[in-house]
């Protein structure tokens, strides 16, 4: 054995993606011509990052930009270059958070071409006939990024960038790390503080809305947008339980690309039989056993943020393994999964704890603990830590969390190095050599041989 | 301790702690009987601690190389996180009766999730300040925060803290603050030559030591500085920025100065940034902290904060005219995110200005000061050749002769 795990060895497969996730599609080019179209239909535009803060948005009948969305967007459709250059050419440095320089560097070049000249928009930030060509400036910022200062400070840093003169709204984030002894997953009293903080931020936000759009606030409207994401939440969670079983109808790539409707697309109708689809075809593959690759033999886990250029490539080499990756932190563990708390007639406290327990708020302890369950639901054999090496967020706890699974459960684990959309951070020899190291430990455990003895 | 009270002997002492912070920290415990409480950069109000009968000490980076932190922490790590989790996986920190902060920098909130995991039986508490420094309740959530704080300690000593104590503690930090700001008019003013490594072992020293024996060292220091003639010193008037949580290499302060610049002022964490603010002594003491925590913000800005009232930038440019500099260098821990992110709005701000600056990255690991001493001889030259320009172009002015 040994050289079944050698990348040059390992055939290619596809993955057998969930044909639904498609639909996801068609939502997120609606969302984003509801936001090109914006000026156009004299609406306001907010920048934001982080947590799905959207829904306040919303039912104010605001437009919203999500930093991390756009990011994402440019460098799936390969149109990152341009503006990560602009944000170098600025001075900001390649080791800052990928996503905020690629987001940065979009407002620097609308700086550098001049909003006014361009009508307030980003006609000409990607160069004519890319992408960008309708993307609005901001008219507000919210900010309200949970445990990570650079997201925060990203906010901040485009604020500067237009001049201090765009209204800016902060919201400050508690970082759940427990220091008294009550302190656990949604409990204790310094979580219950937290929470009330949030609430009471929550609702100075929705003041200063008012103050932006000089319309009184529609409480209802939010309800309603509420409703349907709690649905679409319990949904997801649903059909995400249903790949508890061999072999795993859907795997983690399926879920990354099912994100967006509980993350930044208009909470409606729409996002709820999005979610049925989905659990409607899972349902089905469950019933004739189909798994999400041909042929599953080993179930991962994945840890850390996502890595969008490599995110294809990734799914199939896994599925030349015969391994689903079945699980991971970022799309399990975030994204309105605890739709529970949400009580959709007065939802600011179960949108506040959705955003204190995301998948990067939890202090380390409480995060393994969750990703411990996790594992043992799915069944894990192994775990994927991908260290994104521009998201410390999303690094900072992983060594501990390694630590974990191994002494606990005793799977293999392998670290990769990478980045969100910053396609230079990949070394892919680096990254077949550690997988196919972990593949080989889990092969021995399989066959009940000590690692390194055969 | 008996130390000799020569300049050179204040000197040596405060070395002795600032390089061996632990050692120092140590010792006092065991000769005093105090707890020590260890803290992170870069807002711990100190005086708490204190008030409640321990030594406060900010942990600091060490010279040591990373060996066992390796296996905790990523290498894309700013020096100072890297270095205290290599500290705390080394048992370095096995002695501290606690640590406790406040700031939520991402990279310290790595670090603290390795600490507290390294150290099960010492207490490891976090009191997130709020960063958002204008908000209306900015003032408000930071006097929630520091009362947690309070109350965390109380816990830790078994008895409640008073007023009058917390009110002495603020006195005596900041009899401390004003005796090292006085060291500082000093420098700036020409009065007393003292150098950048050692106005970083006095503000260093002050972060670890005992306050009233700090003080005591720093009056005999004052003394004895003022009874000396100040030789003149030439050299292009350089000012410092930069370096947060962790004290620059005195090797780099060093070799500035031996390539003929002279640091004239600084807002560096180990000076300007960790004295600028005194807190009020009287009222409610939680109240003066919030108070203090916010003001210390306008007074020296820090990128680790958003302040819709500060801008740092415009700050430096302030400071640079104040201290008479005339030419920036800016010190930047490599991998520290809060400074990568405000670095262009300084550049370009001092280049539409034409204020000239020149940005040296550090690590931890290498001193690769050959290479450093090549760019900070040229810039020296380049501001001192513009230096003499401007002059002249100004004197053209002034007789008419243009
Ligand atoms: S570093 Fe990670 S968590 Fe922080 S702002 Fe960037 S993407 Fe978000
Ligand atoms: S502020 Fe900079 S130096 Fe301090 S912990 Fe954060 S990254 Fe490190």
């Amino acid at each position: 054995m040994g050289n079944f795990f050698n990348a040059a060895e390992v055939p290619v497969v596809k993955a057998n993606r969930l044909q639904s996730s498609s639909l996801n599609n068609r939502m997120v080019n609606d969302y984003w011509t509801e936001v090109f179209n914006a000026k156009a239909e004299g609406k306001l535009v907010c920048w934001y990052e982080g947590v799905a803060i959207n829904p306040l948005m919303q039912a104010a009948d605001i437009r919203w930009v999500h930093g991390e969305a756009w990011s994402a967007l440019l460098a799936a459709r390969n149109n990152e270059g341009p503006a990560q250059e602009a944000a170098e050419g600025r001075g900001y440095m390649k080791e800052l958070c990928s996503y905020a320089r690629t987001h940065i560097g979009c407002g620097v070049l609308a700086q550098n071409r001049g909003v006014e000249a361009s009508g307030s928009s980003f006609s000409d930030a990607l160069g004519a006939g890319l992408l960008g060509e309708r993307v609005p400036a901001p008219d507000m910022f919210i900010s309200a990024y949970p445990y990570c200062s650079t997201g925060q400070q990203w906010d901040e840093m485009l604020y500067r960038l237009f001049g201090k003169k765009i209204p800016i709204f902060n919201i400050s984030v508690p970082w759940v790390w427990g220091n008294k002894k009550d302190a656990g997953y949604l409990t204790g009293a310094e979580f219950k503080e937290a929470t009330a903080y949030m609430v009471r931020q929550l609702k100075e936000c929705i003041k200063w809305i008012e103050q932006q759009t000089g319309k009184k606030y529609d409480y209802d409207k939010l309800s309603e947008i509420m409703a349907y994401t709690k649905k679409a939440g319990e949904l997801r969670m649903e059909a995400i339980d249903m790949c508890a079983v061999k072999p795993a109808p859907a795997s983690f790539f399926d879920w990354t690309t099912s994100l967006a409707p509980v993350n930044f697309v208009p909470g409606g109708p729409q996002i709820v039989s999005y979610f049925e689809t989905v659990k409607a075809e899972i349902a089905e593959r469950v019933r004739v056993g189909e798994g999400a690759i041909p042929n599953e033999k080993y179930r991962l886990f994945w840890d850390g943020i996502m890595n969008w250029n490599k995110i294809g490539w990734l799914a199939n080499k896994f599925a030349g393994y015969n391994a689903t990756m079945v699980a991971g932190r970022y799309t399990h563990m975030g994204f309105w999964h605890e739709h529970e708390c949400i009580d959709v007639n007065d939802p600011l406290e179960g949108m506040a704890i959705n955003y204190l327990v995301c998948p990067i708020n939890l202090s380390a302890p409480l995060m393994i603990e969750e990703i411990i369950k996790l594992c043992k639901k799915f069944e894990i054999d192994g775990m994927v830590l991908h260290a994104a090496r521009t998201c410390r967020a999303f690094s900072n706890p992983q060594y501990l969390i390694a630590d974990a699974v191994q002494k606990r459960l005793g799977i293999p684990v392998a670290m990769i190095e990478g980045d969100m959309v910053d396609e230079s951070f990949y070394k892919d020899e680096l990254v077949n050599a550690r997988l196919e190291a972990m593949m080989e430990a889990i092969e021995g455990k399989k066959r009940m041989i000590i690692p390194n003895a055969a | 301790m008996s130390v000799d009270s020569s300049v050179q002997g204040i000197f040596a002492a405060f070395e002795a702690a600032a390089e061996n912070p632990l050692a120092s920290s140590r010792a006092w415990k065991a000769a005093n009987g105090t707890p020590v409480v260890g803290s992170f950069p870069m807002h711990f109000p100190g005086e708490l601690a204190h008030a409640a009968g321990c030594l406060p000490v900010i942990l600091q980076e060490n010279h040591e190389p990373i060996t066992v932190g390796h296996g905790m922490i990523y290498p894309f790590y700013c020096g100072y996180t890297r270095s205290v989790v290599d500290q705390a996986c080394k048992g370095d920190f096995d002695f501290l009766d606690a640590i406790m902060f406040g700031d939520h920098c991402v990279q310290v909130l790595g670090a603290a999730d390795v600490v507290r995991a390294k150290l099960p039986n010492t207490r490891v508490h976090f009191y997130q300040l709020i960063s958002s420094m204008s908000d209306p309740w900015s003032h408000s959530r930071a006097r929630e925060t520091f009362a947690g704080l309070k109350e965390g300690l109380e816990e830790m000593i078994g008895r409640t803290i008073d007023n009058d104590a917390i009110r002495a503690s603020i006195r005596l930090f900041n009899r401390n603050r004003q005796l090292l700001r006085k060291l500082y008019d000093m420098r700036r003013s020409g009065t007393s030559p003292l150098t950048a490594r050692q106005m970083q072992l006095a503000v260093k020293s002050s972060m670890v030591m005992d306050k009233a024996a700090h003080s005591a060292l720093l009056e005999r220091l004052i003394e004895r500085l003022e009874a000396t003639a100040a030789t003149r010193q030439r050299g292009v008037r350089v000012y410092l920025s930069g370096h947060f949580c962790q004290a620059p290499k005195l090797g780099i302060l060093d070799l500035i100065e031996s390539c003929g610049g002279i640091v004239v002022d600084d807002d560096l964490y180990h000076g300007q940034r960790y004295i600028s603010t005194d807190v009020d002594d009287a009222g409610d003491p939680l109240d003066a902290l919030a108070k203090w925590y916010l003001e210390r913000n306008l007074k020296v800005p820090c990128p680790t904060r958003v302040d819709q009232n500060a801008d740092w930038e415009t700050y430096l440019l302030g400071a640079m005219a104040k201290s008479k500099a005339d030419g920036m260098i800016v010190l930047m821990a490599k991998f520290c995110e809060p400074h990568m992110y405000y670095y262009p709005e300084i550049k370009e701000a001092f280049e539409a200005k034409d204020v000239p600056h020149l940005l040296i990255e550090t690590e931890h690991e290498t001193t690769a000061l050959e290479g450093i001493r090549t760019r900070v001889e040229a810039f020296l030259e380049m501001v001192k050749r513009q230096t003499i320009a401007k002059a002249a172009a100004a004197a053209r002015l002034e007789t008419g002769v243009v």
